[in-house]
């Protein structure tokens, strides 16, 4: 049996008081923790990029190796999907350029208003818990800790750490991660009462020239579950009615090159000077608040603490989840996290818990895009 | 200059921060069923084989502690747990009389599976939800497998950071004689 002198189990206990005292520093938002992180990222940070560079072509050979037929259904998958998205993505483009003169008559945020930058993924998690990725992007670039990052399909994370080239950024899926968040059941089967047309218009120039040769029968997006990408990557959409959208009225240039996703939120009843939208606000659902959270890699993330609106009902599975923004939260409103997948009933006041799944893939990202935005109360969007 | 790196911290920092740059970077990306190999564990656990529990929690620490300082889990966490791998390992070997290469494989191989199911615990026992998952099993049987491997090689390097010469190597454990 090995005997220890009192010095050597001073030393040991030592060591761990010492860890210790820094968890307990740390879980406390210590500057001085966050100081010795920024001062040893800034003397890492050199030994790591060179260990980048000369491990690429290993990882790529690994890459090669282990993915490639994978990678080539998903190509096929993929393209598959492109061909579908195809015309969804031209009604989805009238529908957004409705949402946001609507969103811009009524004062609201749109999420085409807020700067971004686009990074790419330059490395994973080195940990089996945490869920991380390093972008190529930081402070130089405007980059802020808690920025929200998005992808096209939605909701990515947060800004965790900024260096000046460079930032992490805290994944959806992390433990550590919570943001609020509106939960919106999709609505069933339009009732009869509820209209939505849209009347083209014409536009009348010195010339008195109309243009109004393109009209196409397109399919309506549901007013609050319609996510536009101007690049055409991903929308959701599900067809109710059709309406007849005049697409001279489409300003696709101005769409194209800044926005970044639009949420179709409920509207006012008239708009004027452009097309005309009715809707019957009455028929529209109504958002539940409530705090999304993750669960680590393997669990599903959750929507906790659901206020119950007596008229929206019961929360259903399929339900949409987005960012409700507000003064104090992190991320802009309306940017979608995903869907309802389970509904966990629990006793008492706690109300329901809501398994989500994310729409954005969190384990093959390669290009991500981080809204410079700030919430009110720390700064300016 | 060569006084300082003949230094057993100065050498533990020369190897982990070079370990830690792979880690960070070609572990990072090439998984092994999705699970990220665990060198920086694997190095603290060899610290204890080559000099012993003290310094096995030393380097531990060390190591933990740099590997902390780029994760977003809790400063010193991972300190904490491998510097107690380390201690583990250092104890087991003062066990053994011999300690051929296969028998420090099952003991980095079984400390780096130890290890990999407390560090969990420890996270949820202080709070931080969601590591404890039906994925860990997977996790450890990996990391346990791949740190048995690597000890071929990471062995002979803590016995470099730990300036542990060929006579004191072959000498019996410190422990024996206090």
């Amino acid at each position: 049996m090995p005997v220890y002198s009192v010095s050597r189990r001073r030393a040991i206990a030592l060591l761990a008081l010492t860890s210790i005292l820094l968890i307990t520093l740390d879980m406390q938002g210590n500057s001085v923790v966050r100081g010795l992180r920024g001062v040893f990222s800034t003397i890492f940070e050199p030994i790591q990029s060179s260990a980048r560079v000369i491990t690429r072509p290993l990882e790529n050979s690994w890459r090669g190796i282990t993915n490639y037929g994978e990678l080539e259904a998903e190509n096929q998958r993929l393209q598959d999907q492109l061909d579908q998205q195809e015309g969804a993505f031209i009604a989805a483009l009238a529908t957004a350029r409705d949402a946001q003169e609507l969103l811009a008559l009524n004062g609201i945020d749109n999420l085409a208003d807020i700067s971004s930058v686009t990074a790419q993924v330059i490395g994973g998690t080195p940990s089996n818990y945490s869920q991380t990725i390093e972008i190529n992007q930081g402070s130089d670039r405007g980059l802020r800790v808690g920025m929200p990052v998005v992808n096209a399909a939605g909701l990515v994370g947060r800004i965790t750490w900024v260096d000046n080239d460079r930032s992490l950024v805290l994944l959806a899926n992390d433990s550590l991660y919570a943001i609020p968040v509106q939960v919106v059941n999709q609505p069933n089967i339009v009732p009869a009462t509820t209209t939505t047309t849209t009347t083209s218009t014409t536009t009348t120039t010195s010339t008195t020239t109309t243009t109004s040769s393109t009209t196409t029968t397109l399919p309506v997006v549901p007013p609050v579950s319609a996510v536009v990408d101007p690049n055409g990557i991903t929308t959701t959409t599900q067809s109710m009615t059709t309406t007849t959208v005049d697409l001279s009225t489409v300003d696709f240039g101005a769409l194209a090159p800044t926005t970044t996703g639009v949420i179709v939120t409920i509207a006012p009843g008239t708009t004027a000077g452009g097309p005309t939208t009715t809707l019957n606000l009455d028929d529209l659902p109504i958002a539940e608040t409530g705090i999304f959270r993750g669960r680590g890699i393997d669990n599903a993330p959750v929507v906790e603490f659901i206020d119950q609106n007596s008229r929206f009902g019961e929360v259903q599975v399929g339900a949409l989840v987005f960012t409700s923004g507000g003064s104090q939260s992190l991320a802009p409103r309306g940017i979608v996290v995903g869907r309802v997948i389970k509904i966990v009933e629990r006793t008492g006041t706690s109300g329901a818990v809501l398994e989500v799944r994310l729409t954005a893939k969190l384990t093959s990202l390669n290009f991500v895009r981080v809204l410079l935005y700030q919430p009110v109360a720390t700064g300016a969007p | 200059m060569i006084d300082f790196v003949n230094k057993p911290v100065a050498r533990l920092i020369l190897v982990g921060l070079p370990a830690l740059a792979l880690q960070t970077t070609f572990f990072a990306e090439v998984k092994i069923f999705g699970v990220v190999l665990q060198i920086m564990l694997a190095l603290s656990i060899a610290a204890g084989l080559a000099g012993g529990s003290e310094n096995g929690a030393l380097a531990g620490f060390v190591f933990g502690l740099m590997f902390d300082l780029v994760l977003t889990s809790p400063l010193g966490l991972s300190a904490l747990v491998y510097g107690a791998a380390g201690w583990g390992a250092g104890y087991l070997h003062s066990r053994a009389l011999e300690n051929p290469k296969w028998l420090n494989a099952l003991v980095v191989g079984l400390m780096s599976g130890l290890a990999t199911f407390v560090l969990p615990i420890v996270a949820n026992w202080i709070g931080v939800e969601g590591w404890l998952s039906s994925r860990l099993t997977k996790v450890i049987i990996v990391v346990a497998l791949s740190n048995a491997l690597f000890s071929f090689f990471v062995v002979p390097i803590a016995r470099w950071s730990l300036v542990i010469r060929r006579n004191q190597r072959l000498a019996p454990p410190a422990e024996v004689f206090l």
